[in-house]
């Protein structure tokens, strides 16, 4: 029974060595289609009665050569896929919300203590205009700071509407159920495009619920409704005695159109229309 | 393995993943590394300069690296593009690791790549660890040892570890391993076993 390795191919009458360079090779590892119920692990010495190596080390260093522009190649492709992108931009995005919310807390406290006239009914403001007050009035570093504040919310704002726009591109589907930046942040917990697309609906429902799901599983507490989609107005803008309902409606919808966006990656207008017609009817009170 | 002092070390250049020195030995950590711990647990374990292994679940190739400084040559499968770009560095500076980046739960992909091994060691956070041991079996030469990091937590969160580790065991001897020893790794590692099994 012949054998195809990287090397060459092997059976009862010796070895048919695979003439080409180490790109050459590599093509051909990922192109063989192996059947491992015939399989028979490979050793060196064909690989030198084939003519591939001089000895055990040439061996090695040749095996590695093809394996790691392999593994190089791969890498290149994984990175190039767009949801890759937008994932480390929704992560981004995420920490730069927790930053901007501990520095301004921050800068309120300490200009606070400078200032004693600042108070409370300043905290009602809205943060950015707290701090255009506190970088015009503070001086020295504090001032600075808040300047920073401002400027890394402008980036956040800019950002968002990056991320925004290629989930759009990336997710046209589930974008339009839920808006482009929710759209990221739930494929983001999924891990990427294809993770989420192979999400059952309830799964996708509680993504982001992690804590509360975990402690339902352990402890049968109540189970969580919803997670990340809780987001979207209409699941947080629903009654709550049909939010549950809402929430479940709108993952099962969500579950196809992940799908729709790995495998068709285009809008599909009579999905659409159809599921927002469900979602809507999912919150009405009789 | 080589001891310092009640202190597991592998020898080989360092710096791979900022490790403690001592003289030009490596610390290998055994917080760190499930391998390690596993040594801590058992000083029967030994790796040999003629082994060849095949290791699952590189990830960012720290244990890798102390592996290799002890064995002839290892065969590292990782899928995630992010680990392997550490990985890789790892190989780069280490002669006999030869990074694969693939699916340990699909072997056909790189079957053509890897020899018969003394050592299969398995740390990969799947729920079905013991059908991806078993279907990567095939490149274990007869009478040699799988070492099986179970992450119990990864097959099922819900059930009682110790049930989830009898499972697996019975699973393995039904097909052909002779259980040797199994280990849980506290305090190392939380929830996690050492399976040691030899294939038949």
């Amino acid at each position: 029974m012949m054998q195809s390795y990287w090397f060459g191919d092997v059976g009862d009458d010796g070895c048919r060595p695979f003439k080409g360079d180490t790109a050459a090779i590599a093509e051909r590892v990922r192109s063989l289609r192996i059947e491992m119920d015939s399989f028979i692990p490979l050793k060196w010495q064909s690989a030198a009665d084939c003519g591939t190596c001089r000895d055990r080390e040439d061996y090695i260093g040749k095996l590695r050569g093809v394996c790691m522009l392999l593994a190089e190649r791969r890498i290149a492709e994984e990175y190039r896929k767009k949801d890759v992108a937008l994932h480390q931009m929704v992560g981004t995005l995420d920490e730069m919300d927790n930053v901007i919310n501990l520095l301004t807390g921050r800068a309120v406290d300490w200009y606070q203590v400078s200032h004693p006239s600042f108070s409370r009914k300043y905290r009602r403001k809205p943060p950015r205009t707290l701090m255009k007050t506190i970088s015009r009035r503070g001086g020295g570093a504090i001032s600075r700071m808040a300047a920073d504040i401002e400027r890394l919310s402008a980036t956040r704002t800019a950002l968002a509407r990056e991320v925004s726009d290629l989930a759009g591109d990336v997710m046209p589907n589930c974008s339009a159920l839920l808006g482009g930046l929710v759209a990221a942040r739930l494929m983001f917990h999924a891990g990427g495009l294809t993770p989420l697309a192979r999400l059952p609906a309830s799964a996708i429902q509680v993504l982001g619920a992690r804590t509360s799901l975990f402690s339902h599983l352990r402890s049968g507490t109540p189970p969580p409704k919803h997670g990340i989609i809780f987001q979207h107005r209409r699941v947080h803008n629903a009654p709550a005695e049909v939010r549950g309902k809402v929430a479940r409606t709108l993952a099962a919808k969500l579950a196809i159109a992940a799908r729709l966006d790995l495998y068709r990656g285009v809008a599909v207008p009579e999905f659409l229309e159809n599921a927002q017609t469900k979602i809507d009817a999912a919150g009405n009170v009789l | 393995m080589i001891w310092i002092d009640g202190v597991l070390v592998s020898r080989g250049e360092g710096g791979v993943y900022g490790e403690r020195m001592l003289g030009n030995a490596r610390v290998w950590d055994p917080y760190r590394s499930k391998l390690g711990a596993l040594c801590y647990k058992r000083k029967r374990i030994e790796l040999a300069p003629d082994m060849r292994v095949l290791y699952l679940g590189a990830a960012h190739g720290t244990t890798v690296s102390h592996v290799a400084d002890y064995v002839g040559v290892v065969y590292a499968v990782e899928v995630a593009p992010r680990p392997m770009q550490d990985l890789l560095e790892v190989s780069r500076r280490r002669k006999n690791v030869v990074p694969i980046m693939a699916d340990a739960a699909q072997p056909e992909a790189y079957a053509s790549l890897v020899e018969e091994v003394d050592l299969l060691y398995q740390d990969v956070a799947q729920p079905d660890q013991a059908a991806i041991a078993l279907r990567n079996s095939v490149f274990l030469k007869s009478g040699g040892t799988l070492i099986l990091m179970l992450k119990t937590r990864s097959i099922d969160v819900r059930r009682e570890p110790e049930a989830v580790l009898d499972e697996t065991k019975a699973e393995l001897e039904d097909r052909g391993f002779e259980i040797m020893a199994s280990e849980w790794l506290e305090p190392y590692h939380h929830d996690h076993a050492a399976v040691i099994c030899r294939k038949g």
